[in-house]
């Protein structure tokens, strides 16, 4: 029997989660080079999509709900800034220039016409060919970085909004082997700053290093 | 933009999630939590235990919430698929027996969720179609599957539990969603 053949078996086994996790790892890996096998699994996915559905209806207790929304409730508050970096926003993008030896200053680039604006990111001294910059239309923006460090599979970069002097936690995203990051950013008008840390894959909650981007506004 | 996001696509509500919105996770809650409860009553067969399973899976959801990636899939079979393996691993640490267990249909029908609202309405419709999909398959094929899917046997244990050959329990499974996905999508018997 081929590798093909034998691969070709295992696709329903794969999409009803009846393989093992080595099985399932050898099958992921022929996956990203056989097209073929990679059109049957869309092809019967539906049909295993469907099976939770399959079931009988039911209604959980109201408690359930109260239950999972006052742990909700209690993780979404938002992380006030430590007190060391409770200043005001100024100082705070001013202070990160220092510390860090900010090798590319930041301005503000008007862009005539509407109402988008581009913010050149200042970025640590750790990354000198680094860069980018936030452009801001209406509510929302987008943020480009080049030359980022690629931070591998353990790690990922994430973006905080400033409001005041708290940092919310927003995006996680990779740069990959081109060292390019695109991120879209909604409802940033609002915020003081935007920033960027290197934090464990999931995101965090708490930044656990100062900024290596900030982009003040 | 809209102004009230209950009238958005679970894509874009998950965006908000993803800045860290309660209401909007308690929207998708109200949206999936229904059958995200049916599904891990179906695999664990103890209310209690369904609702710890959905309250966990769901909390690993919103403190993961950034790991969602729309290219891979809808924000329901997200939910599901995540709920679906929490209710496998605490059954893996259960027995035999119970992981073998039938729905008991007569008992569940009894406690079905009430049709107040038209998802609750469409929610039930599509489960019927699925189980009516599930139900023509040759009963090799159907239990194959449901021994795999909802018991959470993988296609070795399921080959000794059945005393077959493994080959003949992956055709199984293969072909039986290959019968469920003409039914269901193309609408062939």
């Amino acid at each position: 029997m081929s590798d093909h053949t034998r691969y070709q078996d295992d696709i329903g086994a794969y999409l009803l989660g009846a393989l093992n996790d080595l099985e399932r790892q050898a099958f992921e890996r022929h996956l990203t080079g056989c097209s073929e096998c990679r059109d049957e699994l869309e092809r019967l996915r539906p049909a295993a999509d469907a099976l939770p559905g399959s079931v009988v209806q039911l209604d959980p207790s109201p408690g359930l709900k109260q239950r999972l929304m006052a742990e909700v409730e209690g993780d979404s508050k938002v992380v006030p800034l430590e007190p060391h970096r409770r200043r005001p926003t100024r100082l705070l993008a001013v202070a990160a220039v220092l510390l860090l030896g900010i090798v590319v200053g930041f301005g503000v680039a008007q862009l005539g016409g509407d109402d988008s604006r581009t913010v050149t990111a200042t970025v640590a001294k750790a990354m000198p060919q680094a860069g980018g910059n936030l452009e801001i239309s209406g509510d929302d923006g987008t943020l480009r970085l080049h030359d980022m460090p690629d931070l591998g599979g353990a790690r990922v970069y994430q973006v905080w909004y400033q409001h005041d002097e708290q940092l919310v936690p927003a995006r996680t995203f990779e740069v990959g082997r081109s060292g390019m990051g695109t991120v879209e950013l909604r409802n940033v008008e609002s915020a003081d700053g935007v920033f960027v840390t290197r934090e464990a894959r999931g995101g965090a909650q708490v930044p656990s290093e100062d900024p290596i981007v900030s982009v003040p506004l | 933009m809209a102004h009230d996001i209950r009238d958005l696509a679970d894509e874009e509500v998950m965006q908000l999630v993803q800045r860290g919105d309660p209401r909007a996770f308690e929207l998708l809650y109200d949206r999936h939590g229904g059958a995200a409860y049916s599904l891990a009553y179906r695999i664990v067969g103890k209310q209690a235990t369904a609702e710890d399973v959905v309250q966990e899976a769901l909390l690993s959801i919103w403190r993961s919430r950034l790991r969602y990636d729309q290219t891979r899939g809808s924000v329901r079979n997200w939910i599901l698929g995540i709920v679906r393996n929490r209710a496998i691993d605490g059954l893996r640490r259960s027995s035999v027996h119970d992981r073998r267990r039938e729905p008991f249909e007569g008992f569940e029908e009894r406690f079905e969720a009430r049709e107040r609202t038209d998802v609750e309405v469409a929610r039930r419709e599509e489960a019927r179609t699925v189980r009516g999909a599930l139900q023509t398959l040759p009963d090799e094929q159907r239990q194959t599957i449901e021994l795999a899917y909802f018991g959470g046997f993988t296609h070795t244990q399921i080959a000794e539990l059945l005393h077959e050959p493994v080959g003949t329990v992956k055709g199984r499974m293969r072909l039986g969603l290959d019968k469920m996905r003409r039914q269901l999508v193309e609408g062939v018997a």
